[in-house]
């Protein structure tokens, strides 16, 4: 260990170790609760560190503008190895002094705050007790910084192509939002057309179905979108502004290699399928329909009619199937319900339009006023705790548990919205998890929605989990804006510095750490049977670090040697 | 680093912050107005956030750090937008910087001169539930940590009395009583309002009590006295007693057949509010009482079947509007109509009413300072051009989170970045420029 300890101190590289300790006063906030000439005489007494020179000073407010100049020139003129501060929360000037450091010679990982403000003077009322924690604190800062090493920024090429996974309408509004004269994207469909599902649907305001067409054509004459039909992606490699990814054509198995900064996964979702479930049974020639066929129809020949030809007199729209099944409410079907209700009653004014739901989920502003508007219309709303149905004869049940069945010409199921059958596979491949309900897992549900834990793979429309056409297209602009926010092209990207690292020395190759590392920055290298940390995607969180069975492992700048003398030092 | 574009951002809460952090990403310089003298905005008032109830500070603080410390983004608090003018790319913009009174440089946040303050008032950040000073913060890890002097109930400002305790107090010399409003104009190429909602006046529902009887509370009262940085540090007890409540009932869609539209994050924070009454006090009994459950979205029933008999007992009312609340002898009386609409009634400690979110006094002086067009209630509208388009009627000036209408912190990050996006979109393709 003591090798260890040289080399991470950076003393091999400077005879004599020379520490600034420079206490700031913060006016009377620090100064005043503690006895702070007892504290420099204790510290300039410190005869621990034999090797080592200590300078130790006060000074009033460090964080102000002479103050500032004040360090640095200290820093300076002294040749300064290491540096102490004690003073306030990091959350507050941490990075101000991390920046005197860098207009001097001095290394910013060679420094180290220590905080004698929110931890003792504004939390301990006793000034000798203030003093002595206070001490305690500087000299276990002191043993750490002297075992800190040197850390360098390690800018990285990026290349700010994307490649963006579903041509539907988010992956189409993703696209058609990055692309540009510096940027291409690739654009891959699995299918042999672009638009997805949003295709089929019938619009609902003035213009909504133009919307999808529109986009269409937009990126098929986009220059710089690459676009990909019948193809599917075979590899992918990478990390945020380094992906290389296999491409394989459907059509001919012929593969194409292409290079991109980052990955949109606009793959969409699927049906929940209403004969999975218990309730619901029917068979192919029963009037019994998913509620994206009349869509289908509604869109197509703007007519929903029966199998011969006639249009219904009465139809059942069955809310919530599924809802049960996948433990989650898909969020859009009352509203796109109480739609067709409107165009049912558009096309024939007398059907008998009945909506059997159990509860309104209306969660949009505009919402609520459709179902004014089919109240108004005449449209029965029944809700029911139970409901099952054998063809176009229903069955229900009311809350107050009063039971009725009625027949109609015509019943419309309202399935969940479920994950993609192919997004296993796809999230293996990109090594991004999937959540509770089967989806992509965000990297954190209300902070960056679009984000994964695999940074540079974004998700966006129902890949991300149920949504509307609207806030689907928002998802695609929201990872539009961090991709132009991250790669801007011809700049270089400055990954994390505290990085964990490997020594190989000690790595058994047991593997432990690759099962832990959330961002896939470990991986394993076979042919030397050990793991290996990839610096430009690990963020150091240091999940790996408790998982080493062998103590290979060390995150730079938080090492248990740092750890272990401050709070020795600290404790003594 | 080149500056691509300058950007106003009005209202420094969740959706605000997100946009400014990612257009300064991309080096653009950006004007975050923010009429508060905190940033933060409306979530850190909750202790915890659905659906992962995730420490809502936790989850906030680092995002307003690093706006506070983004060297492309000029926060300016206490701070109003009087005129926008011009057009998308070259808007000419008026930015009154309130006087604060205390120096955002020289003051260190230490919070010495609270204490000799001889004035006392309601802190309405607070809700109401605590007292002020006049020279103050409104929260503790108010962020920045600099407090603000109310000039219109100083003694020295209002010229009452030849008060200087404050000034006396502070070692940094960081109090000026002589400060006064500042007026600064400047030019940007995109603007994005982010102005946040409010709640509905539970007072204008007298079915429900709110006003009259202490012991009904609305929501953002609740998140207060719940947070453990609260007026109560978080120990729940009754308004006008230090009596803690044993039975309680959360009433659902407080003003939404009023409104005419639903409020989408309700049901979901009643049922927070199950869980964290439940985790406090284990004897209590809690009821909601709903019509609709509205919990859309991949994550939100689990949550809701987890509350579900174990820390709430859900009553179904079959009118939700018909609910109504008394005083009685032991406390209050909720009756409500059940499933077959006869009249059910409940003895409880206290009422929580899940308030409808409605546009912010400031939204119709807003969109007339802006010139964007409001919708059929109040929220700033966009274009509804089918995409889901942040921008509003005015072209150049986009509207993101709840200034847009009631959602969830999700969706108003989304359409934050979403915005964001669309604004580095005319940026970069010329529309704007430095």
């Amino acid at each position: 260990m003591k090798d260890f300890e040289m080399r991470e101190s950076g003393q091999d590289k400077k005879l004599r170790a020379k520490v600034g300790v420079y206490v700031c006063e913060c006016g009377p906030n620090i100064a005043g609760k503690v006895d702070l000439d007892k504290i420099l005489a204790d510290l300039s007494e410190l005869d621990d560190y034999q090797d080592v020179e200590l300078v130790v000073k006060k000074y009033g407010f460090l964080c102000s503008g002479p103050g500032k100049e004040f360090l640095e020139e200290e820093i300076k003129s002294n040749g300064f190895t290491h540096l102490v501060v004690g003073a306030c929360s990091p959350r507050d000037h941490d990075s101000t002094f991390m920046s005197i450091c860098e207009k001097t010679d001095l290394n910013p990982y060679l420094y180290r705050i220590i905080n004698i403000r929110e931890h003792c003077t504004w939390v301990i009322d006793d000034k000798e007790k203030a003093t002595e924690k206070a001490f305690s604190y500087i000299r276990g800062g002191i043993a750490r910084v002297l075992r800190q090493s040197e850390l360098f920024e390690k800018p990285l090429d990026i290349n700010p192509d994307v490649l963006v996974i579903g041509g539907g309408i988010s992956g189409m509004e993703a696209a058609l939002s990055l692309s540009g004269e510096d940027r291409r994207v690739f654009l891959v469909e699995k299918t042999d057309r672009l638009g997805g599902v949003s295709i089929d649907l019938s619009g609902l305001l003035p213009g909504q179905g133009e919307v999808v067409k529109k986009k269409m054509e937009s990126v098929t004459e986009d220059k710089n979108i690459r676009l990909f039909l019948n193809t599917r992606v075979e590899t992918v490699i990478g990390f945020l502004g380094n992906f290389e990814i296999e491409l394989v054509s459907k059509e001919n198995a012929e593969t194409t290699e292409i290079m991109a900064g980052a990955i949109v996964v606009a793959t969409g979702s699927e049906l929940f399928e209403p004969a999975n479930s218990d309730n619901y049974s029917y068979s192919e020639s029963d009037e019994v329909y998913t509620s994206i066929s009349i869509e289908k129809m509604f869109s197509g020949e703007g007519e929903a009619k029966l199998r011969s030809g006639m249009k219904p007199s009465s139809v059942a729209l069955i809310h919530c199937v599924g809802r049960e099944e996948k433990n989650y409410c898909s969020g859009i079907c009352c509203s796109y319900m109480m739609k067709l209700a409107g165009f049912f009653k558009n096309q024939s004014p007398d059907i008998q339009v009945t909506e059997f739901y159990r509860d309104l989920c209306l969660p949009q502003k505009d919402d609520q006023e459709r179902y004014n508007e089919a109240e108004a219309d005449g449209v029965t709303f029944i809700r029911i705790k139970d409901i099952s149905t054998k063809g176009t004869d229903v069955s229900f049940e009311k809350m107050n548990g009063e039971k009725g069945e009625q027949s109609f010409d015509m019943v419309v199921l309202a399935p969940a919205m479920e994950p993609s059958a192919d997004t296993e596979e796809l999230a293996d491949l990109l090594t991004v998890p999937l959540d509770e309900s089967g989806f992509f897992q965000e990297v954190h549900k209300m902070t960056n929605p679009v984000g994964t834990s695999t940074d540079g793979v974004f998700i966006v429309g129902t890949a991300h989990g149920p949504k509307g056409v609207s806030d689907s297209m928002q998802f695609a602009r929201a990872s539009a804006g961090q991709i132009l926010t991250r790669l801007i092209p011809g700049e270089k990207l400055i990954p994390e510095v505290k990085v964990t690292e490997i020594l190989e020395a000690y790595c058994t190759g047991c593997g432990n750490c690759l099962d832990v590392c959330v961002y896939g920055a470990i991986y394993s290298d076979d042919s030397r049977g050990i793991s290996v940390v990839n610096e430009a995607v690990c963020r150091g969180c240091g999940n790996c670090f408790g998982s080493c069975p062998s103590g290979a492992l060390r995150t730079k700048h938080f090492t248990n040697t740092q750890l272990y003398r401050e709070v020795d030092e600290a404790l003594r | 680093m080149p500056q691509t574009g300058n950007i106003l951002v009005i209202g420094a809460g969740i959706a605000g912050m997100k946009a400014s952090l990612m257009l300064a990403g991309a080096s653009n310089k950006v004007y975050l107005v923010e009429k508060l003298p905190i940033i933060g905005g409306k979530v850190i008032k909750n202790e915890e956030s659905f659906p992962n109830l995730e420490c809502s500070t936790c989850m906030v603080a680092p995002i307003q750090q690093d706006v506070l410390q983004n060297p492309n983004i000029e926060t300016l608090t206490y701070s109003v937008v009087e005129k926008i003018e011009g057009s998308a790319g070259d808007f000419s913009v008026v930015i009154r910087k309130k006087a604060r009174y205390v120096s955002l440089t020289d003051c260190i946040g230490c919070g010495m001169c609270y204490e000799p303050c001889p004035v006392s008032l309601k802190n309405e950040w607070e809700e109401n539930l605590i007292d002020r000073k006049a020279i103050y913060v409104p929260c503790s890890g108010s962020l920045p940590n600099v407090p603000v002097i109310d000039s219109e109930h100083c003694l020295k400002l209002l010229g009452k009395e030849e008060c200087n305790l404050c000034v006396e107090s502070c070692a940094f010399e960081a109090i000026n009583l002589d400060d006064s409003d500042e007026v600064m104009e400047i030019k940007v190429g995109a603007v994005i309002l982010a102005t946040g909602s409010a709640t509905i006046d539970l007072s204008t529902l007298p079915n429900l009590g709110y006003g009259t009887l202490p012991g009904v509370y609305a929501p953002m009262e609740f998140e207060r006295l719940f947070a453990s940085n609260g007026p109560t540090l978080g120990e729940i007890v009754l308004r006008g007693s230090e009596k803690i409540p044993e039975s309680i009932a959360v009433i659902h869609c407080a003003g939404r057949k009023e409104k005419k539209y639903c409020s989408a994050v309700c049901c979901m924070y009643s049922f927070k509010f199950a869980r964290f009454l439940k985790h406090k006090i284990p004897s209590a009994h809690v009821f909601n009482i709903y019509s609709d459950i509205c919990v859309p979205g991949k994550s939100y029933q689990s949550f809701y079947k987890s509350v579900d008999g174990a820390d709430t007992e859900m009553l179904y009312t079959s009118s939700i509007e018909d609910v109504k609340v008394s005083e009685n002898e032991s406390g209050l009386k909720v009756a409500y109509p059940d499933a077959a609409g006869a009249m059910e009634e409940l003895n409880v400690d206290m009422v929580i009413l899940a308030a409808a979110l409605v546009p912010g006094d400031d939204a119709a002086p807003l969109a007339e300072v802006a010139g964007v067009d409001l919708d059929s209630r109040g929220f700033i509208a966009t274009v509804l051009d089918g995409s889901g388009s942040m921008e509003t009627s005015r072209r150049g000036v986009f509207v993101a989170g709840t200034a847009e209408g009631p959602k969830d912190i999700q969706n108003s990050v989304i359409q934050a970045e979403s915005a964001a996006g669309q604004v580095m979109g005319i940026v970069t393709s010329g529309v704007s420029g430095s």
